[in-house]
């Protein structure tokens, strides 16, 4: 298991968002975590990202207990990111943008050349202000983003918000293509078709607890179960 | 016309103090987006670094060192290039030490930073007191650059293009050093989302006690520029950190020529009041941060909340 | 601390013997009002006024002023200094009352300097940097007998008087439902207003108080210097009450700032002797307080012996829930 998440509990100020959590995943897979708004779901990438520490319990990565570890180092380590709302400063030119991003860690480098040949259009966006990139570009530079951190897994936060269709399957194409390289993905999402499209596992998460997790062929195939979790 | 020509030295000297008061300001503004503190100790590193530089140029300074002497003994125009790099790398130095004293009371009620960084004011200000005195010192500048110079039938100071050119010169390496290098691209991506910079794998503690040295660095330039100007006195501290705040307000924060021009007017402001009356532009500053933050400054941004606290 | 009022009321008769003199007590009690009054607005309102030496400095002035220019009742002196300050108190008010943090302490500087400034050009009435001089200590009018208060001893005696005046109309400020809401404002201005309070109308009159106060604590200061003098509206003397404020404890403790004052002194009395450095050493203190103790001295007695003291700050905006019944 490159990732271990172990009965963390983890709070926003006095309140407890997430109880007694658990999850982990395999180099290779892509781990679906799904459920509705408020479900915990953006706080646990945020719990293993070091960004909302846990208060209990444990993670740990690629063999490391990161749970006490800062941000940063977490990053440094192959845990890559990309937020539900972005973040792309939008000051900076999508070329500086990509640029601070790059760092070499234990898994597959991605070269510039590498991460335009993904993302086509990228190539004639590199000048660009970020500010005045459509809600697609911005997407494609967060992955790109994250590719070139050299992660080894890479965190999808609610990737098919606001886009179009085409370009959620061209998102989705890159996370296969990820796991064929081996490398491993959680993807967050709120709408589970997608997401169960191209997950090997589901977790479902209900008020900071996980209801229900098994293999995504299990929820794919049963709409009365699916309807019974998620709603849908 | 008589009228104008009369001012005309005196504008001269605005754009030549608001260049450097915008300086300030810049180096007030990097701190302020990368860690939202308010560095009211700036003001007291702008003086430091007019008080090292006194030191570094002249044995008057105080300095006793050996090696120091070696520093004397080049001949002064050289002498001052070294002391223009050497004395704000030492206060960067302080800058960083204050940094990591104000680390306490980050995630604290924002008072206790403003409390600490207003102390430090006050211990650098005595520092500075204990260990040069109270009284005006003179820092010796190399003769290129002071004197007069004649336009038409006036009289401008040397020394004012000096300041002004030299100013310019900073504000467009610092806007290069920004634009166009990496660790500028950081500083912005980090002032605009520390959360998301830390999650690339950047060490955000680092980078602030680099961008505080660096900030601090610029207030320093900028006291040795405007020694000759304004006098090296202990107090001077306390009046340079007004015109940084009220530069950034007007010229919003985050906003790199904003700041530019609204040191400019600043400049202007100061510059003119002093064709008047020499001790009325300090005044008219004070009276300026009373209109600006009466008038203008309301809810200022929604993420620079901290100034609102 | 009764144990407060039994140091200070014994004073005169021990301060000999432990070498020093009645005069320092005088002065340490006319600074101790300048605190109390200080901590209202700094402790209990979280508002940082750094120009605060203005308002000791116009309280000394128009005690001079009203004494040359008035009356000769030490009475009526007293209450032109207080009015004094508190007007220009008021007066700024007006312009900081709906700011906080860093716009509220810059703006009070920005005052202060002008002040400072003004005392120090308007020559023919200040005198500048010589300051108003031959301010007498008028005697004590009482109706029925009127005590010189000339010389050290009996002028103690009645900043004592007034120290103990100051100490009861404070503490019940502090503990009416006023103090509680200025006590709520500090703890979360937002919450406060939305319950219904005028938060800006609260913030006005606690610093006019607090202006009030250092006014005739200056005004004190002026019959104790004989004179009144520039210097204490500067900077560095409008620091120094924060640093003996913050330092003392005046966050936790009412009595904070008392503990902060006699430091103050003790450092200048004591230390000041072997060492010009020890305003420097004072100043460093304060940061380190800031950084690692900010409950300051009170704090640190609190926690030796009330082992489960719980915070004053967080009880106010219970209690204010409370009164408001939601």
């Amino acid at each position: 298991m490159i990732l271990d998440v172990t009965a963390i509990d983890t709070y926003y100020g006095e309140t407890q968002a997430l109880f007694g959590v658990s999850l982990s995943v395999d180099a290779g897979e892509v781990v679906a975590l799904l459920g509705p708004n408020g479900a915990g779901k953006t706080t646990t990438l945020r719990s293993i990202l070091g960004l909302t520490r846990p208060r209990r319990g444990a993670i740990r990565f690629d063999g490391a207990d990161v749970s006490r570890k800062p941000t940063h180092d977490i990053a440094r380590m192959g845990v890559g990111w990309v937020p539900d709302d972005r973040r792309i400063c939008p000051t900076l030119t999508v070329a500086r943008n990509l640029s601070i991003a790059l760092k070499r860690t234990r898994f597959r480098p991605w070269s510039m050349k590498e991460v335009f040949g993904i993302f086509s259009p990228l190539e004639y966006l590199v000048e660009r202000e970020a500010e005045n990139l459509s809600g697609g570009e911005m997407q494609m530079v967060a992955i790109a983003r994250a590719l070139l951190g050299s992660p080894g897994l890479v965190l999808f936060d609610e990737p098919s918000q606001g886009l179009a269709p085409k370009i959620v399957q061209d998102v989705l194409a890159i996370i296969r293509r990820l796991k064929d390289e081996g490398l491993s993905v959680i993807i967050v999402e709120q709408n589970a078709e997608t997401a169960l499209s191209v997950a090997d596992r589901v977790y479902v998460l209900d008020r900071g607890t996980v209801a229900w997790s098994g293999l995504a062929a299990a929820l794919r195939d049963d709409a009365g179960k699916r309807r019974d979790l998620l709603g849908a | 016309m008589d009228f104008l020509l009369y001012l005309l030295p005196h504008l001269l000297n605005g754009v030549a103090l608001g260049l450097l008061f915008a300086l300030i300001a810049l180096g007030f503004m990097l701190i302020i987006g990368v860690m939202e503190v308010i560095n009211l100790a700036h003001g007291s590193l702008f003086a430091l670094g007019a008080y090292f530089a006194l030191s570094l140029m002249t044995p008057d300074g105080g300095l006793k060192l050996g090696i120091a002497q070696l520093l004397f003994d080049l001949p002064i125009g050289w002498r001052y290039v070294i002391v223009l790099i050497l004395a704000p790398i030492g206060v960067a130095v302080v800058g960083m030490g204050l940094e990591v004293c104000l680390r306490r009371t980050y995630g604290k009620d924002p008072l206790y930073g403003l409390l600490l960084t207003f102390g430090a004011a006050l211990v650098l200000e005595e520092l500075i007191r204990l260990t040069w005195g109270p009284t005006e010192r003179f820092i010796p500048m190399p003769p290129s650059i002071t004197g007069a110079v004649f336009i038409g039938d006036l009289i401008y100071s040397k020394y004012r293009f000096f300041a002004s050119g030299f100013a310019i010169l900073m504000i467009g390496l610092l806007w290069l050093f920004l634009e166009k290098t990496p660790y500028g691209a950081l500083i912005k991506a980090g002032a605009h989302d520390s959360e998301m910079v830390r999650a690339l794998g950047v060490n955000l503690t680092r980078l602030r006690l680099f961008v505080f040295g660096f900030g601090t660095a610029l207030a320093a330039i900028a006291g040795i520029v405007m020694a000759p100007i304004w006098g090296v006195r202990p107090h001077v501290g306390v009046d340079a950190v007004v015109p940084a705040f009220v530069i950034i307000v007007l010229g919003g924060v985050g906003s790199f020529w904003g700041a530019v021009i609204a040191g400019l007017l600043v400049g202007m402001v100061v510059g003119l009041t002093g064709a008047y009356a020499t001790d009325w532009s300090l005044i008219a500053m004070y009276i300026l941060l009373i209109l600006v933050v009466t008038f203008r400054a309301r809810g200022l941004l929604g993420k620079k909340s901290v100034l609102e606290l | 601390m009764l144990v407060a009022f039994a140091i200070f009321g014994t004073l005169p008769f021990w301060i000999s013997e432990i070498g020093l003199y009645p005069y320092l007590g005088a002065e340490v009690l006319i600074f101790c009002i300048y605190a109390l009054g200080y901590n209202v607005l700094l402790g209990y309102g979280g508002l940082p006024s750094f120009g605060h030496g203005a308002y000791f400095g116009i309280g000394a002035y128009a005690f001079g002023l009203a004494q040359f220019n008035l009356s000769s009742s030490l009475w009526l002196c007293l209450v032109a200094a207080i009015l004094a300050a508190a007007f220009f108190g008021a007066i700024v008010s007006l312009f900081i009352s709906h700011r906080r943090g860093i716009y509220f302490a810059l703006m009070t500087i920005a005052f202060g300097q002008m002040f400072f400034f003004i005392a120090s050009k308007w020559t023919s009435v200040t005198k500048g940097e010589d300051g108003l001089l031959n301010i007498l200590r008028l005697p004590a009018d009482f109706g029925f007998a009127a005590y010189p208060i000339q010389r050290n001893i009996p002028f103690y005696w009645f900043v004592f008087g007034c120290f103990v005046v100051t100490i009861i109309v404070l503490w019940r400020v502090v503990n009416s439902p006023f103090g509680k809401v200025v006590q709520a404002i500090k703890q979360n201005e937002a919450r406060t207003a939305f319950l219904g309070y005028n938060v800006v109308l609260y913030k006005a009159a606690v610093f006019t108080l607090s202006c009030a106060v250092a006014g005739f604590a200056g005004a004190l200061f002026a019959m104790a210097q004989g004179g009144a003098f520039v210097q204490v509206m500067n900077l560095q003397w409008s620091g120094v009450v924060v640093l003996m404020v913050l330092i003392g404890g005046g966050f936790v403790s009412f009595w904070g700032p008392v503990l902060g004052v006699v430091l103050y002194f003790v450092a200048r009395d004591l230390l000041g002797v072997y060492t010009d450095t020890w305003q420097l050493w004072f100043g460093l203190l304060f940061m380190l307080v800031v950084m690692f103790k900010p409950e300051g001295l009170a704090g640190i007695w609190q926690g030796i012996v009330y082992r489960k003291q719980k915070p004053r700050s967080s009880a106010s905006l219970h209690l204010l829930v409370m009164l408001r019944g939601r």
